[in-house]
């Protein structure tokens, strides 16, 4: 009955419970959706690393982290693999060889580190195969008598191997993609002009453009010039297990992008047959074991006994090898909690204000209805079930608008593209992909009704104060 | 590869082997090429004084020294002047060099790291010391015509890497002299077309009853003002000299 | 005048009912002050750290450095010139540094290392280089004492994971080691017993002591008292050549740096380099690091600094760090935002409610003749002292919680913290004093309470005097 009434009375006054509505609606939407988006940047962080570097548990030889010495390898790698193997929850392992070297072509060198890989087995373990730029080859899947190699974008165009050049096709495309031709003839002074990376060519395009063009244009005229020289040369110079100076001419089969810069920069990959060739380190050698487990979460519970039944070797987890990529979810923890708790508090006290200030206006009624007989605790009931209804209610808005706005946002993602060069500095996505589990929005929508529903006990008990005599003559 | 000539030329290597019979014109650019290359390879050991000069756009440093050098693989060289340069040796044993520096007292292999490195801070790489490329199997040729370099007759020959060959030049454009055999001048472009490197040669002169240049500039396209130039001081030809000798314990010991 | 004294009457009539409103904007203006306050406060200490650490608010270089950073862009070290920029009020020392590549040998081994020449008392100074110097190393000897001492067995099981590992600080190695705050008490007296290291910081009387990193020293397998060749090319294309004594080894969070890094006497580098009197940058460390003084300060140097020298402010030496500071900036402001949204809401419904409970009131004003007009205005005027009885009231709040924040922050516990003080960064939460942003923040409020306003006075001009006597 009283539940009855107190629903009635919601909708009574429509502009008020609105209000309230919105207010609770609006903390969950807001304590949700940007929780997604923080957690998402770091999910995907995670994501990466575990993808496309690192897989789940590695084991190398004790020496070789700190020596990268070629003849640091693991012995016996065939039983090592299958003690790895017969672990409970290991889906799958290749081996790697890792060599220091350096990369270079006519105009530039870098120091990389080159990764002899199991090709076919790598495609399995790691998603780097699906990050090969469109356009610039395959994951190794051309017939080629050369020696082929994989690169990072960032490398290449540190090598020179990526430029921006802006050919007739070039402009073409830019033409077509309805970029006025005004701009287009700005650029004429450097047209087939050869730009060996982004800063050479973002001072060239300030020189030729206003702040105003650039901001609009400039990413799709950057887009339109980068080029890449296919089956591009390169030479990896490197020392053999003999300690010799070696290397080869190799042809890039592929570019990938990831959005790790370190990574890109630094990690070639070969296939290991060319480096055995060239180092002459014999079959089934490896310098790397690189298990996948069947998912993530088992990663802890299987990294002791790895290295229980791998004494000789050192066993580690991706988050012990980069402990600060299993910090950052922690922290992101942190963060949600203190500006959670800053929300919540606000909220509450819009509530306690808003609610106070109806039980002031319903005076008179409430004096009415304690004068016709109703006894406190039932008013206190009807004005508490109020606040549940309206809380809830709005509860449901916000989870809803959040819900819709996620899935919305998750497709197409939020491009923070004006970040992303510091953001990829450190292996962050500037284009973020909201995501978030099932217990963060049930947690975040419950403790947001809650807070409603606590904040109206004040104004709840105030109501039962009120003098019924006063409260009728109240204007 | 040129470059490679003028290593061997400081490395003092030379040999005139081949007289060319007068109808010269009737020879395939390979064989040009390959004539100009046995000219400067076929010397079995040789000796050298040379000064090679770094110019910059706001300064420029000289460096004079000694090599000595057999076959193609061994050379050792000894820089005599400037003061703080002087004393140190390095030596060339087929694709591996070491330096040695009295200063330290110490003999360091040089790593891959130090090969994209000019020698001696010239444009000069490390790498363009040690790397064994064919300038005859690792390209192919065609004469593009003649012109004149320092009012010398010369071929203009277009030397093109092969897609199998470990080089980075995409392709070298050569004007060999044709009476001397001698590469005038020589630019080097990468696999996109733009040129990396110009290198002249010029001041022919006798020694040791050789006519050679004894000037070779060495420019890079990239940077405006930058030059290394090498200038023959001295050359001995046949000189005697055992594979022994070009040994880590003759670095130190050398005068 | 009128009008104002009957908004003020009418204001301390229904003290309640005033007094809920105005808390209603107490909350908004408190809460939008100690986020904010928080947020910049954050991030100015991460970033605090990082700058100072390293590339300091302002350096002065050769004019081409910036570009590329490559010895030959040095400059000259005129001791005029640097008595005049220390005499600027704002700069309270110059730190001259010499910073090039060099090839390191030790046996067989080479590695390519950066060396940076510095003063060694300036440096101190200015980014704290002792704090680095190795204080523990797990050693196998000391690995062994430890396995036959009373620590707790957990630790002992991780020992061998870390072996060979080194620290600088105690808090990095608690944290490896499984040792809780608790513990450490009793263990870590027994852990400087067993696997203290013995270290020791530059000095110019022993020119040829460097520092290196611990992973060099691991790498090239050299400890103190050994070793270790420098070699490499000099200024204008010398040979630089030359052997060092290992005085100490330091550890810097950054694995990469860690094991290519050389720091040596800043004479030392020039010796070696045949720089003398040269430096590659001269980093200014400032009294009043707010960014209006530190552009004032770099205006200033300009005019005193001559080609080819020129003035950098850190903004321009590490466009990185700005770039990834510009994006947090953003998404504090966002939070900011959507706390904003929800403050507004709760200004919204009191307001309403309040306009609601004296909708007789305002009828019974309007029966007896008074206009429309006036009665907004009137109306206006209360709710403006309301709202400026809850600015005021809010900020004053807020003063106390803001400047405790700042005096005592706020500390990080557990892993996180750990990971702080790697990074040579404190792990607190301090919020920033009162500046600019407490005018902004209480601007945004009174563009809530004008909307409030708007409402209501719309609401006036729509009232029905009959429906409204009939409340």
């Amino acid at each position: 009955m009283i539940i009855q009434i107190a629903w009635k009375n919601v909708w009574r006054n429509k502009t008020r419970s609105l209000i309230v509505i919105l207010s609770v609606a609006v903390g969950v939407f807001a304590g949700v959706f940007a929780m997604a988006a923080m957690n998402s940047s770091v999910v995907q962080r995670i994501d990466a690393a575990v993808n496309e570097e690192l897989s789940h548990i590695q084991v190398n030889n004790r020496e070789f982290r700190s020596s990268s010495d070629i003849r640091d390898l693991i012995q016996g790698f065939n039983e090592v693999d299958s003690l790895m193997r017969s672990l409970p929850g290991v889906n799958s392992t290749t081996g790697r060889i890792i060599i220091r070297g350096i990369a270079s072509t006519s105009a530039k060198s870098a120091g990389v580190e080159i990764n002899g890989i199991d090709v076919e087995k790598e495609k399995e373990m790691f998603s780097l195969h699906k990050k090969v730029i469109p356009g610039t080859g395959s994951y190794f899947e051309s017939e080629t008598k050369f020696n082929s190699v994989l690169i990072g974008e960032k490398l290449a165009k540190e090598l020179n191997i990526i430029r921006y050049i802006l050919t007739p096709e070039a402009v073409a495309h830019l033409d077509s993609l309805k970029i006025p031709s005004v701009v287009l003839s700005k650029l004429d002074p450097v047209y087939g002009e050869r730009f060996t990376s982004d800063k050479k060519f973002n001072r060239e395009l300030e020189k030729l453009l206003t702040p105003n063009e650039i901001k609009k244009y400039s990413i799709q005229i950057k887009e339109a010039a980068w080029s890449y020289r296919e089956g591009a040369k390169l030479i990896l110079t490197f020392l053999d297990k003999d300690n010799n100076q070696t290397g080869a001419g190799f042809r890039v089969c592929g570019i990938f992008r990831t959005n790790n810069d370190m990574f890109e920069g630094m990690s070639v990959f070969v296939p290991a047959g060319e480096l055995r060739a060239l180092t002459g380190m014999e079959e089934g050698t490896w310098h790397r074991l690189i298990a996948r487990l069947d998912n993530n979460d088992l990663t802890d519970e299987l990294t002791e006994p790895a290295r229980k039944a791998i004494p000789s070797y050192e066993v580690l987890n991706w988050k012990e090898i980069q402990p600060d990529l299993a910090m950052i979810a922690d922290f992101m923890g942190q963060i949600y909690g203190i500006f959670m708790a800053i929300i919540l508090a606000a909220l509450a006290f819009g509530i306690v204000n808003t609610m106070l200030m109806a039980v002031l206006e319903r005076t008179k009624e409430l004096g009415m209805l304690t004068a016709i007989g109703m006894n406190r605790k039932k008013i206190f009931s009807m004005i508490m079930f109020e606040s549940i209804f309206l809380s809830i209610v709005g509860g449901f808005a916000g989870m809803g608008i959040a819900g819709a706005v996620i899935a919305l946002t998750a497709k197409n993602g939020i491009n923070l593209m004006k970040y992303s060069e510091g953001m990829e500095a450190f292996g962050y996505s500037a284009h973020l992909f909201p995501t978030i589990d099932a217990q963060f929005f049930i947690t975040t929508t419950i403790l947001i009704v809650l807070t409603g529903i606590l904040s109206s006990v004040y104004p709840a008990r105030k109501a039962l104060k009120l003098n019924p005599i006063e409260a009728i003559r109240t204007e | 590869m040129i470059s490679k000539k003028s290593i061997l030329l400081m490395q003092g290597f030379f040999m005139l082997l081949i007289w060319l019979p007068a109808g010269a014109q009737q020879l395939s650019a390979t064989e040009i090429v390959k004539k100009t290359d046995d000219k400067f390879k076929g010397e079995q050991s040789g000796y050298s004084v040379m000064t090679m000069t770094i110019v910059r756009p706001s300064w420029q440093r000289s460096v004079e020294f000694k090599s000595w050098s057999k076959d193609n693989d061994y050379a050792l060289t000894l820089i005599t002047a400037p003061a703080r340069e002087k004393g140190q040796t390095f030596l060339k044993r087929k694709t591996e060099m070491w330096s040695w520096n009295p200063a330290i007292n110490r003999l360091v292999k040089l790593p891959p790291s130090m090969m994209s490195q000019g020698w001696m801070g010239s444009d000069y790489t490390n790498d363009d010391i040690l790397r064994e490329s064919s300038v005859v199997d690792d390209y192919t040729h065609s004469i593009e015509g003649s012109e004149t370099v320092d009012g010398r007759d010369c071929w203009k020959i277009k030397l093109l890497a092969k897609d199998d060959a470990d080089v980075l030049w995409g392709y070298q454009v050569w004007w060999i002299d044709k009476k001397e055999f001698i590469t005038l001048k020589a630019e080097l472009y990468d696999e996109d077309g733009y040129l990396v490197r110009t290198e002249k040669a010029s001041e022919l002169k006798i020694m040791d009853g050789r006519n050679i240049p004894t000037l070779i500039e060495l420019v890079p396209a990239e940077n405006e003002g930058y030059k290394t130039i090498l200038r023959i001081i001295e050359i001995k030809f046949n000189i005697k000299v055992e594979e022994s000798f070009f040994s880590q314990q003759n670095m130190k010991t050398i005068r | 005048m009128k009008d104002f004294q009957l908004a003020w009457r009418n204001i301390w009539r229904n003290k309640r009912r005033t007094l809920i409103t105005a808390a209603s904007i107490f909350f908004a203006v408190f809460f939008a002050l100690v986020m904010r306050s928080f947020q910049l406060g954050t991030y100015d200490s991460m970033y605090q750290n990082v700058i100072e650490s390293y590339t300091g608010y302002i350096q002065i270089q050769h004019q081409d450095y910036i570009e590329e950073p490559i010895l030959d862009n040095c400059f000259v070290a005129d001791p005029e010139m640097i008595k005049k920029v220390e005499s600027d009020p704002n700069v309270a020392d110059v730190v001259p540094r010499l910073e090039s590549y060099a090839l390191a040998a030790s046996g067989s081994r080479t590695q390519g290392v950066m060396v940076l020449g510095v003063d060694p008392e300036k440096e101190e100074k200015l980014s704290g280089m002792k704090e680095r110097l190795v204080k523990f190393k797990l050693t196998d000897t000391a690995i062994g004492s430890l396995k036959l001492s009373d620590i707790p067995d957990r630790t002992k099981r991780l020992l061998d994971l870390f072996r060979n590992e080194a620290y600088s600080s105690t808090g990095r190695m608690m944290l490896d080691l499984g040792i809780s705050t608790e513990d450490s008490a009793d263990v870590l007296p027994v852990l400087r017993r067993y696997a203290s290291f013995t270290n020791e910081y530059l000095s110019g009387s022993v020119p040829e002591g460097v520092l290196i990193g611990s992973g060099l020293s691991a790498f090239l397998k050299i400890n103190v008292g050994d070793t270790l060749v420098l070699m490499g090319q000099g200024y204008h294309a010398t040979s630089a050549a030359g052997n060092f004594i290992v005085a100490g080894i330091i550890k810097l969070p950054t694995p990469d740096i860690d094991k290519r890094i050389v720091y040596m006497p800043l004479e030392t580098a020039r010796d070696l380099y045949a720089a003398h009197g040269l430096a590659t940058s001269a980093v200014l460390s400032m009294r009043d690091i707010n960014d209006k003084a530190i552009n004032a300060t770099a205006n200033r140097l300009r005019s005193l600094v001559s080609l080819p020298l020129a003035v950098r402010t850190w903004q321009e030496i590490n466009a990185l760090l700005l770039n990834q500071m510009e994006a947090d900036n953003r998404s504090g402001m966002i939070m900011i935002g959507i706390l904003y949204l929800v403050i507004a809401f709760g200004v919204f419904g009191t307001v309403l409610m309040m306009m609601a409970e004296r909708r007789r009131e305002f009828g019974m004003l309007v029966s007896i003749g008074m206009q429309k007009r006036k009665l907004a205005k009137v109306v206006t005027i209360e709710m403006l002292l309301m709202g400026l009885l809850g600015v005021i009231s809010g900020i004053i709040a807020s003063l106390p919680l803001v400047i405790y924040g700042h005096v005592r922050p706020l500390r990080f516990t557990g892993e996180f913290a750990r990971m702080y003080e790697d990074y040579g960064m404190e792990p607190i939460m301090p919020t920033l004093l009162p500046d600019t942003y407490y005018l902004w923040q209480t601007v945004v409020v009174m563009i809530i309470i004008s909307i409030a306003i708007i409402f209501s006075i719309r609401k006036i001009f729509r009232i029905n005097v009959i429906n409204s006597l009939k409340a």
